[in-house]
């Protein structure tokens, strides 16, 4: 087998990956952030920060797999 | 920017203290300090003389009237209406408000209360009726000839079927005691209750309510007005009473209605006047005062203050002396924040406050955004056809809220973001993803789309996040000079440092420097390293590389101008492809259009998130430290009704 059809699912399962752990990390931040902001409003900037911490990973994951691609 | 605040004190005579107090409140450009919390000023705390908190202690009885009245007036009208009511203030002078407000509330208080109570009872009775109606039509048909009799008494009772012993009990009795002449009958009203009808003849009244009352068992009671009639009599009353209760219900909704329209606009005006009353009087505790003189003090902004030198002088002649406190550093900083910035940015200014407001000696981020926030939103959309729909959404949501406030700040960043949009557009050549490419349209510098060229974008948004970083760093460093904060300018400087020696590196890894350059550039980034882990003591050692790495990853964050670009481009190429695809080009472009449109909710939604966040997160943690406490002036509710008005 070609072993280039491996570029495409590394690059994939590199995203998708991340994205997972994105996600379960932002689903509990998020729900957490909306108990919060609905006591104290001011918090919001607070909440969005926290709430972005974690896109770092799927922005990491979308590195590697531009990196797996195109260099 | 920030307005630059002084603190100002104001010292008068105690005869014209409650006109400073109204001028000030007029004014509204000063925030009030409690004289007895600075220890500059030995005065002791103002106290209030008998009458004021007499007039305190009315006005609050009477802005808690005018504010029920207002609620249950306001409470009767239709959404639409309280809108119509909304802009309407009937206005009237200041020193008659409160003798208006006292007449006011007297006459319309007794009135409201009548209609209300009234209101309640109807609204019970359209309950409770119905509940009568249905017993009573279940006992219609079993109501003995007896009952009609002038010379008989009768009762209902209800007794719950699983106690349906007791009725044997009681029927026995009565037998015994009228000897027989008693008469009774029975009926399930529903699952759990059964009812009885007695009827006795009227000189046993007395004992049948004693033995009733000795059993204890329910009766059925009707309301006063129906209770001696005989069922079928009652039940005509009742469905006639049932049928007029609308009629009498719109009738009143009528009367509070008109009153609504008649008083609403008045008792508005006097809860803003009788509020800014009682502000003028619960603004007292935070002055001081000697035996003639009343001291008080607070910030003002630098530039009001000939404004209210001259104003107070105005309002209280040679009495009051208003002057310039000067103060130590410390005081300085504790000044609250107001900000000011050119028009252009002023939106930008809610989206710093949503993060933290700018401590009064620290930096206000607010121009950098202005400039920067756009520009990301640009280069993430970057197509001239979706810039130009949202600008054009972006100007209509303008004549839209003319209002000033968080939606017009929100419509204006989104509409600034679209202008660059449109240039990013040009640059990659895209309108409507490929659209414009079959349409003939030339990138300017590169298509980001095509699969040759997303090296150029992910280099770009690197170099973007570069200078971005660079340029939090430089502020924080300058900052931490300003503020002498070692720990601050080992740690970005230290960053700062490191970044460098590691932009040499990759230079020398992509020949843009001499191989020669590599260790010089290692060792600098070393010393960047070593710089910004000596504050952290021993940890140091560990956390020193874990904080650079962080920086990179800080960088790297700037990917997500091209990762999110890219959906955006694939997801409008979908889109004019799957118009090709469809066999009917009707169907075709319907699609091709749904996807645009969900394309274009993502595209104003998604870079406003993320350029936000690129701002929160990585530019603002090197730098930005919030906190700054609002600027909030002692404001008459009157002067900002006209200010608005005007």
């Amino acid at each position: 087998m070609d072993p280039s059809i491996y570029v495409p699912i590394g690059a994939g399962l590199a995203v998708g990956l991340a994205a997972i752990g994105t996600g379960l990390a932002q689903g509990r931040i998020g729900s957490a952030g909306a108990g919060v902001i609905a006591e104290k409003p001011d918090m919001i900037g607070v909440m969005i920060l926290l709430l972005a911490i974690p896109e770092t990973m799927v922005i990491l994951g979308f590195a590697v797999a531009a990196i797996i691609l195109f260099l | 920017m920030k307005l630059e605040m002084s603190r100002l004190q104001v010292i008068g005579l105690k005869s014209q203290l409650m006109p400073v107090v109204r001028q000030l409140h007029l004014l509204g450009c000063m925030q009030i300090e409690d004289v007895s919390e600075m220890e500059s000023i030995s005065a002791r705390p103002l106290s209030l003389a008998k009458e004021t908190i007499q007039l305190r202690e009315e006005t609050t009885y009477l802005v808690t009237k005018v504010e029920g009245l207002v609620s249950t007036l306001t409470g009767v009208l239709s959404s639409s209406e309280q809108q119509e009511m909304d802009g309407r203030l009937e206005r009237s002078s200041e020193e008659e408000c409160m003798d208006a407000a006292r007449a006011g509330v007297e006459l319309l208080a007794p009135r409201v209360q009548a209609l209300m109570s009234k209101r309640e009872k109807l609204e019970a009775e359209q309950i409770s009726l119905p509940r009568y109606e249905i017993t009573l039509r279940k006992l219609l048909p079993i109501v003995p000839e007896s009952a009609h009799d002038p010379d008989n008494v009768f009762v209902g009772v209800l007794v719950s079927r699983a106690h349906i012993w007791v009725l044997d009990g009681v029927s026995e009795a009565l037998l015994k005691m009228t000897a027989g002449r008693a008469e009774m009958v029975g009926e399930d009203i529903d699952e759990s209750t059964r009812a009885m009808f007695v009827v006795v003849p009227k000189e046993f009244s007395d004992e049948l309510e004693a033995l009733l009352g000795r059993e204890d068992i329910t009766r059925l009671r009707l309301p006063e007005e129906i209770a001696d009639q005989p069922p079928d009599s009652a039940v005509l009353a009742l469905s006639q009473r049932l049928a007029e209760i609308p009629s009498e219900l719109a009738e009143i909704r009528k009367g509070l209605g008109s009153l609504a329209d008649e008083w609403l606009p008045r008792l508005k005006w006097w809860r803003i006047c009788l509020r800014d009353g009682l502000d003028e009087i619960d603004v007292l505790t935070q002055f001081g005062e000697t035996e003639q003189t009343f001291v008080v003090a607070g910030w003002v902004p630098r530039v009001d203050i000939p404004k209210v030198q001259a104003a107070l002088s105005a309002a209280a002649g040679e009495g009051v002396v208003a002057e310039l406190v000067s103060l130590t550093s410390q005081e300085q900083k504790s000044a609250p924040v107001m900000l000011n910035n050119p028009a252009i940015s002023r939106p930008f200014q809610s989206l710093v406050k949503m993060f933290s407001l700018p401590r009064y000696e620290g930096i206000d981020p607010t121009m950098l955004m202005a400039f920067f926030l756009p520009l990301f939103f640009g280069m993430i959309l970057g197509d001239v056809g979706y810039g130009s729909l949202l600008l054009l959404l972006g100007l209509l949501g303008l004549r839209r809220f003319s209002q000033p406030g968080t939606v017009r700040d929100v419509i204006k960043v989104l509409i600034m973001g679209s202008a660059w949009s449109i240039v990013f557009g040009f640059v990659y050549g895209e309108l409507f993803g490929t659209l414009g490419e079959e349409l003939g349209m030339h990138p300017l510098w590169f298509d980001r789309a095509s699969a040759d060229e997303v090296t150029s974008l992910l280099i770009l948004s690197i170099a973007v996040g570069v200078i971005h970083i660079t340029l939090g760093l430089v502020l924080g460093v300058w900052e931490a000079i300003r503020e002498k904060s070692r720990h601050n300018l080992l740690e970005r400087g230290g960053m700062l440092v490191g970044l460098i020696g590691l932009f040499m590196i990759v230079s020398v890894a992509v020949d843009w420097l001499p191989d020669g350059f590599m260790n010089p550039a290692a060792v600098i980034m070393m010393i960047g390293i070593v710089l910004l882990s000596v504050p952290l003591g021993w940890l140091g050692v560990l956390l020193g590389p874990i904080e650079f790495i962080g920086l990179i990853g800080n960088i790297l964050s700037y990917l997500r101008i091209a990762a999110v670009g890219l959906a955006s481009v694939y997801m409008a190429k979908l889109a004019n492809e799957v118009m090709g695809m469809m066999g009917s080009v009707v169907v075709g472009i319907i699609i091709a259009v749904l996807i645009h449109a969900l394309n274009l909710v993502l595209g104003a939604f998604s870079p406003t998130i993320h350029s936000l966040r690129l701002h929160y997160v990585e530019f603002f943690r090197k730098f930005y430290e919030g906190g700054g406490q609002p600027f909030e002036p002692f404001q008459s509710r009157q002067s900002t009704m006209l200010g608005g008005a005007g």
